[in-house]
């Protein structure tokens, strides 16, 4: 196996690659900037379509949104790969801890008491280890799967022909509003559950439980002698440490890079949701919430991937 | 939107609902006590998650991109599903490749397909 310690220590990360960061982050404003300006004032008379082929006759916006989410699929295919490849290539930490205290003699190749391990800890070790660690996770599922409904609801009745126009402000701005809430929702869901934690108090049926947020637990990418509650020796009481900066980087940089989309739809929403208040959204021009729905939609499907991978498994 | 229906149903509502289940079970799994399973199929209990999350992502998977991004059933859904599959070769060789090899799989490969053996 690599030598993983040595592998970090070496590359020393500096920075050079900000810029890029910030080039393509400009580049992505400037993309949005134009596409929000062509929805502002589009009433649906000029949808500019394909006239080539192979997308002959459909619309432009709609071919480039797609081709935005395959490069979206390139990034999250990247840092699913990533995990992967650390994931196989570490033993679990539990695995090291199942192999019991070093002794010289009786178990040589053991652990040692303050010497870290560099191992895999997935974050699903603390997440799935119970319902209400796990709850924070499992709610944002069935928000998103509930909000790429709701979007749906709100496309069909922009385009609802035989219905009034008031009707279709309220229903649209209902269904858009209420993909706003949810994804709100998400993100703080997210906060409670790296950052902030929460306490169940005792309600008779309900024992009194306090929920530490990953942090919390010492769950963080710089976590070079994290310490499981689990990871004790029972005859000897000696802790295991655990060098898990790795496994920590995959999980907050995947689904860091998840919320950060959530979060960009949340701007998207909240300028869609207040032009559906206005009224703004008639059956010629609902295609702008088709267009922004295939990116929210996107959004589901990494999480679709990522929930099970990283917070269950 | 979609001009089709699923067991006479509106195909957003059932695909909504399809949703729903599969992620109840997912969490469900998770919790379930799977050892007298695993020990029958002579497997440990992770492998057997690992497989149920596996074996239900992929359906969910499809759902959403079929009916509810409208890559099933409409005029435009087949070029926008090649479209959508333009990136497929590049997931191929970043997750099986990259992803599912070991880290010793350089040193690791049997001699016939290492450096050396052909004259390189």
């Amino acid at each position: 196996m690599f030598d993983y310690d040595l592998e970090l220590s070496e590359h020393v990360y500096t920075g050079e690659g900000l810029i890029w960061m910030f080039v393509a982050i400009v580049i992505t404003s400037i993309g949005m900037f134009v596409f929000w300006r062509q929805d502002l004032s589009f009433d649906g008379t000029y949808e500019p379509l394909a006239t080539g082929s192979p997308f002959k006759n459909i619309q432009i916006r709609k071919v480039g949104m797609f081709v935005f989410l395959m490069s979206e699929m390139m990034v999250f295919t990247s840092l699913f790969s990533t995990y992967m490849r650390y994931r196989l290539g570490l033993r679990r930490c539990d695995d090291v801890f199942a192999d019991g205290l070093f002794d010289p003699v009786a178990n040589p190749t053991g652990w040692q008491e303050a010497v870290p391990v560099t191992c895999f800890e997935p974050a699903s070790h603390l997440i799935a280890s119970s319902w209400w660690h796990l709850a924070p996770g499992a709610v944002n599922t069935f928000a998103l799967i509930i909000s790429s409904f709701t979007i749906v609801q709100a496309l069909r009745y922009a385009k609802k022909t035989d219905i009034d126009e008031e009707l279709r402000r309220r229903r649209v701005t209902m269904f858009l509003g209420t993909t706003w809430v949810l994804a709100i929702l998400f993100l703080t869901l997210k906060m409670v559950e790296w950052f902030v934690g929460f306490y169940i108090p005792d309600l008779g049926f309900i024992h009194e439980h306090e929920i530490k947020s990953l942090v919390a637990e010492g769950y963080t990418i710089g976590a070079d002698h994290y310490q499981h509650h689990s990871y004790v020796d029972e005859a000897t009481g000696a802790h295991m440490t655990a060098n898990i900066r790795v496994s920590a980087s995959t999980f907050y940089v995947t689904t860091g890079t998840h919320g950060a989309h959530v979060a960009g739809g949340i701007i998207g929403l909240t300028y869609m949701t207040y032009k559906a208040w206005r009224g703004g959204y008639t059956p010629t021009n609902a295609v702008s919430i088709e267009y922004f729905g295939l990116y929210w939609h996107f959004v589901d499907l990494v999480w679709v991937i990522v929930f099970p991978f990283f917070y269950l498994y | 939107m979609a001009q089709y229906k699923i067991l006479g149903r509106d195909p957003y509502w059932m695909n909504f609902y399809g949703l729903m289940i599969l992620t109840a079970i997912e969490v469900g799994a998770v919790g379930a006590d799977m050892s007298s399973t695993a020990e029958a199929l002579n497997m440990s209990e992770d492998g057997i998650t690992l497989w149920i999350l596996t074996i239900i992502a992929i359906p969910k998977f499809f759902m959403i991109a079929a009916i509810f991004m409208h890559l099933y059933g409409d005029p435009d859904s087949g070029i926008l599903t090649m479209t959508a599959l333009f990136p497929a070769f590049f997931i191929i060789i970043m997750i099986l490749f990259i992803g599912l090899t070991h880290p010793d799989a350089a040193t690791g490969l049997p001699a016939w397909c290492r450096p050396g053996t052909w004259g390189l």
